[in-house]
């Protein structure tokens, strides 16, 4: 339920999903039979032990990895059922990615990693692109260093334009895997409330992998992943519980 | 400014050696042509400093050097209304003899040499003329001496144990094969000994230079199986024979070639490691969704400015080292065209080298990202 009492309809579904990696004595199972439904408006978060199929799930709902089984759908659509040029038109259409590293072109500045989405992905006019990209540098507050290159940002920054660069499509998804692992407390609180902003402000769906308990806060949802087995945490809309809480343990990542 | 053009230039030391290797192609292929164009020109000086429109060799004549005799009446053959004048001209290759022992072989030229002469080179002024009316005497370029064994004008030499004399000079007639020895027809006669009554050529002069080719036209249908040229052709065609004759067209070609392969590779090496190096970045686009073909069109336009860089270093050093060829005596002639077709030539080469850097993309793999 919603915090105004309407039921919410999952902008992702998946059921069903194993997907293994090498074969015979060597077999493991990253993901085994996980079924979940996420929702347009929440920042879900994803724990669990390291190598514990976290980024394959991701991989596997953001149609960058064939599950071996199970099916995701996703805007009544069945993402592993269409074809690849179908499902990167899908990808490109809907979806938003950010990563560990910040995978920033060394020559490019920070406006033109930006625009350069818009431009390639949507065809948009150069002027739309400038504009939009102004206001996603101001939403970031990064419009003082739109000019400057990754190597004069500091890591905070560069994962923000990261984030810029996930976000400037207005995706209905935005999934990140890690993003603040590489980055302090203070500016990965940032990076977990721009993402959070983008949830609650745009109503996207956002799925953010990540270690570190003292993020659950700041948070919709917790979902946790043992051994390629999800469990599903409770959901905790901040509204109904008032503001950050210590985290239960039970959700700390090892 | 585009994307590759910020990427060329903020990772200016990463794509030096494109730029450098596009650069050389382009400057070996010019420099290479220029070369040789300046060099096959001078095959054809006698021919472009005469005063002649047409030119009537026997059939099988091969370049202005290597003329077959035939006979001085074929004049009469030129006897029509556009043709002003007629006159014989006769060359010949001959041993000279060195005073300070050996011999070189030398290129004897010898035409009529009246003020309405039409086969005597402009640089035959009336001085020059009236010292070459005496038999045995000639000219030569003022840098051939030591190529001669002798050291001034005045000094002799033997031809065909005939004494020759050499009684003035001309600039800029140095020749690619034996010295030039410009002379009277009396003097090419005594030492070229062609059969009585016959000449290498037969010049003529129209009333209206315009008519040439058609004159020329003409004569080719006349019975007598005349071979007749215009000047402009018969300069040409000299040169091509040279060129061909001497194979170093082969070798021109394959230096191109070769620049052009050194140019490739590195070209094509360097945007590979590039695209490489980005492969991250290109992945976090392909998760985007981002097509393939865009990445592809930043490969090929950084191929683009890599070629378009290497031009802008070549041209200028193009223009320096002819600059500093002429000073030191090696004619590099670069025409428009030639400059065009060696831009256009590395240019095309760079871009090539783009696609094949293309492979590099393949690799490029979203799902690694996820790790
Ligand atoms: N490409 C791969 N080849 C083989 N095994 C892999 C590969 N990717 C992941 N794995 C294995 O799958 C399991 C889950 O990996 P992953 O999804 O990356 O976990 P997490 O992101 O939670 O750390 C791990 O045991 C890992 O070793
Ligand atoms: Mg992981």
């Amino acid at each position: 339920m919603r915090a105004d009492g309407l039921p919410l309809t999952p902008s992702m579904k998946a059921w069903g999903l194993t997907r293994s990696y090498g074969s015979g004595d060597t077999k493991t199972y990253a993901l085994r039979n996980v079924s979940l439904e996420i929702y347009p408006g929440q920042i879900a978060l994803l724990m669990g032990p390291s190598g514990s199929g976290k980024s394959t799930l991701l991989a596997v709902l953001s149609g960058l990895l064939h599950p071996d089984a199970g099916t995701v759908l996703t805007l009544d659509k069945d993402l592993w059922a269409m074809n690849e040029r179908q499902r990167e038109a899908f990808r490109l259409e809907h979806f938003g990615f950010i990563f560990q590293g910040y995978n920033l072109f060394p020559a490019l500045t920070a406006r033109e990693q930006l625009e350069m989405i818009l431009k390639w992905g949507t065809g948009c006019s150069a002027r739309d692109a400038t504009a939009r990209t102004s206001d996603v540098l101001t939403m970031l507050g990064m419009s003082k260093k739109a000019h400057l290159r990754p190597m004069q940002l500091s890591g905070g920054e560069k994962q923000r334009v990261a984030i810029g660069r996930a976000l400037i499509k207005q995706p209905n998804f935005v999934f990140a895997d890690e993003p603040t692992a590489a980055l302090d407390w203070k500016q990965g609180q940032h990076v977990i409330e721009l993402l959070r902003a983008a949830a609650h402000d745009q109503g996207s769906t956002i799925l953010v992998v990540a270690h570190d308990a003292r993020i659950i806060p700041f948070v919709d949802r917790v979902l946790h992943l043992e051994d390629g087995i999800l469990y599903e945490g409770e959901e905790r809309p901040m509204e109904l519980y008032g503001g950050p809480t210590a985290p239960s343990p039970g959700y700390i990542a090892q | 400014m585009s994307y590759a053009l910020s990427t060329l230039w903020f990772e200016r030391q990463r794509y030096l050696p494109a730029v450098l290797a596009v650069a050389f192609s382009c400057l070996l292929i010019a420099l290479q042509c220029g070369l040789l164009l300046g060099l096959f020109s001078i095959t054809s000086i006698p021919i472009d400093e005469s005063s002649a429109d047409i030119w009537v060799a026997h059939p099988d004549v091969p370049s202005v050097d290597l003329g077959i005799p035939i006979p001085e009446a074929w004049q009469s053959y030129l006897a029509v209304p556009e043709i002003a004048h007629t006159e014989p001209y006769i060359e010949g290759f001959a041993y000279w003899k060195k005073p300070t022992g050996g011999t070189e072989l030398v290129l004897i030229i010898g035409a009529r040499l009246g003020p309405d002469s039409i086969g005597a080179i402009r640089q035959l002024t009336p001085e020059l003329r009236m010292l070459l009316s005496e038999t045995s005497s000639a000219v030569i370029d003022e840098g051939e001496f030591t190529r001669l064994g002798i050291e001034k004008v005045g000094d002799t030499a033997e031809i065909l144990g005939k004494r020759v004399r050499i009684v003035g000079t001309v600039s800029g007639l140095r020749s690619l094969a034996g010295p030039y020895l410009f002379c009277s027809l009396d003097t090419a006669r005594k030492f070229l000994n062609p059969p009585p009554g016959q000449c290498t050529f037969i010049l003529g002069k129209c009333h209206d230079k315009e008519d040439a080719p058609k004159v020329v036209e003409r004569l080719k249908a006349h019975p007598r199986k005349l071979y007749p040229f215009t000047t402009q052709d018969f300069s040409f065609h000299s040169q091509m024979h040279w060129l061909t004759k001497t194979k170093a067209g082969i070798a021109l070609g394959l230096a191109a070639a070769l620049g052009l392969l050194v140019g490739a590779v590195v070209t094509s090496q360097t945007l590979y490691s590039a695209t490489v190096a980005s492969l991250k970045e290109y992945a976090v686009l392909r998760a985007l969704g981002i097509p393939r073909w865009r990445m592809a069109m930043m490969v090929v336009s950084q191929a683009f400015w890599v070629g378009i860089a290497g031009i802008a270093f070549a041209i200028p050093t193009i223009f320096g080292i002819a600059f500093v060829g002429a000073e030191v005596g090696a004619k590099i002639m670069l025409p428009y065209w030639l400059l065009i077709f060696a831009t256009s030539i590395t240019l095309v080469m760079a871009m090539l080298s783009g696609l094949f850097a293309l492979r590099s993309l393949r690799m490029v793999e979203p799902v690694t990202l996820l790790r």
